[in-house]
């Protein structure tokens, strides 16, 4: 009778366990291996970290991810914020409708946007032959397919929602009334989104931001496929070891790096968070 | 105060329009009576929607897919019930319970490739041929998380002195989930398979690599949409969108309908 919740979550544990820790524990071994000709030697050994540590293209490429995931929590911050508060303050019905209005993008499959966004931004695309046609160029715009600014862009647009999520649930926690008194108190508006609002719904940011970070940096098909020469990203790299290059140790000990220091980056984030928790329930003590 | 109110309304109509923009633009090329992909638009024309309809082998991609997606969308629905049940409904040690909400994160956070090629790892070292067995349990696995999320939402409402109610009365636990719990969670149910078929039906990366030589739906579009641009292209994309889409919206339906039941 008691503890059935641990009987409910058992098969799904093991699920789990079979499907998702089981393979990252094989990956693990395999970071050890060695590719001898075509065979894959099993001896224990660290130089496929140490090729790692030692060329500048891994570390560099790591580099990159780890920018464009920060790059991309900024411009979400910024522009998904007053979003999150609009949203926040409206009533029943229209709420939840804005909410499924911003979360159904989601759903339309990464294939589909990413050729929407083809559609949208090549050389041939709409908004080049728009501004052609309008006399604003005389030549298609090359920047705005196959570079760095288009995986980006799409990358802003796929997981904007996630950060608006998590901001409006910060929102949602968050008293109005103590807005209310900072204003009524004379702060201008800059020193109350600075120091009130910022603070108590820092929580939704740096969950919102986590979940943008992780996807972001580990999102394979956007940079691949918008970003021309700049498109070689870490996880295409991890892509490339398993498929033409068939150096699967090499390939597993890179991914389990990225994968520790995404986790270590996670860990920090849980930690930030279980702080300004407490800084909350320390707030509320005192009031 | 009211000029905040209004500039944050007009911000937030203009990142909507942001999120729906790439919509409406294959929407509207894909209505367009010209090859070419660009304004001024030529008048109305269904041809690329004919194109689209009459391609014989994306009709066999479909199929695969539905074969892929039904049993992927029961599984984790199934699973992500027993994971919502236990998280929100009945008592496990809070320790525990964060080690299996961690657990459960997993799939979402690590990124798709690096599952995908330990999977791939995993299934050469254990010798197993990849079909479409191994796709659909790779897809159960990153699904999960969101039909947990979907059902553990119409769970969290449910009024717990019904439950109360019933056992009170004398009602066993196995009774009271059958008669009081379980009414009462299946829209979250329903809602959470139309989830799970949309995310199975449009996964690309976990395909990639662990379908073998079955070409499901969502490869062959991968394809045609990696390196062509065409008006048909745009009709099938909106087609993909629009079916998508509609079970999306249903399923958010049913499941605030059980919202309303129980508020």
């Amino acid at each position: 009778m008691s503890r059935i919740g641990n009987w409910l979550a058992a098969p799904v544990a093991a699920v789990l366990v079979a499907l998702c820790l089981a393979p990252l524990a094989v990956l693990f071994a395999y970071s050890f291996f060695q590719v001898d000709f075509v065979t894959i030697s099993t001896d224990p050994t660290l130089k496929n970290y140490a090729r790692i540590a030692g060329s500048a293209t891994y570390r560099a490429l790591i580099g990159h991810a780890f920018l464009s995931g920060a790059v991309v929590v900024a411009i979400t911050a910024l522009i998904g914020y007053p979003v999150a508060w609009f949203i926040a303050r409206r009533g029943g019905v229209r709420k939840s409708a804005l909410l499924t209005l911003l979360l159904v993008p989601l759903y339309t499959g990464d294939m589909v946007r990413i050729f929407a966004w083809r559609v949208i931004l090549g050389a041939e695309g709409v908004l080049n032959r728009l501004f052609l046609w309008l006399g604003l160029i005389d030549q298609p715009l090359q920047v705005l397919l196959f570079s760095p600014v288009a995986s980006h862009l799409v990358l802003v647009y796929n997981y904007l929602p996630f950060m608006v999520i998590g901001l409006w649930l910060g929102f949602e926690a968050l008293d109005e009334r103590l807005t209310e008194a900072a204003r009524d108190l004379g702060a201008p508006a800059r020193e109350v989104f600075r120091r009130v609002t910022l603070p108590l719904t820092l929580p939704g940011l740096i969950a919102g931001g986590m979940m943008v970070f992780v996807l972001v940096v580990g999102d394979h098909l956007t940079p691949q496929l918008l970003g021309g020469a700049s498109g070689v990203t870490v996880i295409s790299a991890i892509n490339d070891l398993f498929g033409t290059a068939f150096d699967w140790p090499l390939g597993s000990a890179i991914a389990c790096t990225l994968l520790a220091t995404l986790g270590l980056c996670c860990a920090l984030a849980a930690f930030a968070l279980s702080r300004t928790e407490l800084g909350r329930s320390l707030a509320a003590g005192e009031a | 105060m009211f000029r905040a109110s209004a500039l944050a309304a007009s911000w937030t109509l203009l990142i909507f329009a942001f999120m729906y923009f790439p919509v409406a633009v294959i929407l509207i090329f894909s209505l367009n009576d010209s090859e070419i992909i660009a304004f001024p638009l030529q008048g109305l024309t269904l041809r690329w929607y004919e194109s689209v309809v009459s391609d014989g082998r994306l009709g066999g991609g479909f199929a695969t897919t539905l074969m892929v997606a039904f049993p992927a969308a029961i599984l984790s629905t199934f699973l992500g019930a027993l994971a919502a049940l236990a998280l929100t409904r009945y008592e496990m040690k809070m320790k525990l319970k964060l080690v299996f909400a961690i657990l459960l994160l997993l799939p979402f956070l690590i990124p798709k490739l690096i599952l995908a090629v330990a999977q791939l790892i995993l299934l050469s070292e254990l010798g197993v041929a990849r079909n479409l067995v191994t796709v659909t349990l790779g897809q159960v696995i990153v699904i999960l998380p969101f039909t947990t999320l979907v059902v553990a939402s119409v769970l969290v409402r449910i009024d717990r002195r019904l439950e109360e109610a019933a056992v009170d009365l004398g009602a066993s636990a196995w009774s009271v989930f059958r008669r009081v719990t379980l009414p009462l969670m299946r829209n979250g149910l329903v809602a959470a398979m139309f989830i799970a078929f949309v995310l199975s039906s449009s996964e690309v990366v976990l395909t990639t690599f662990l379908s073998g030589r079955a070409q499901p739906l969502s490869l062959l579009v991968a394809s045609d949409f990696r390196f062509a641009i065409s008006p048909a292209l745009n009709a099938l994309a909106v087609l993909i969108v629009t079916g998508n889409i509609a079970l999306v919206l249903v399923g958010e339906a049913i499941r605030r309908r059980s919202e309303r039941g129980t508020g």
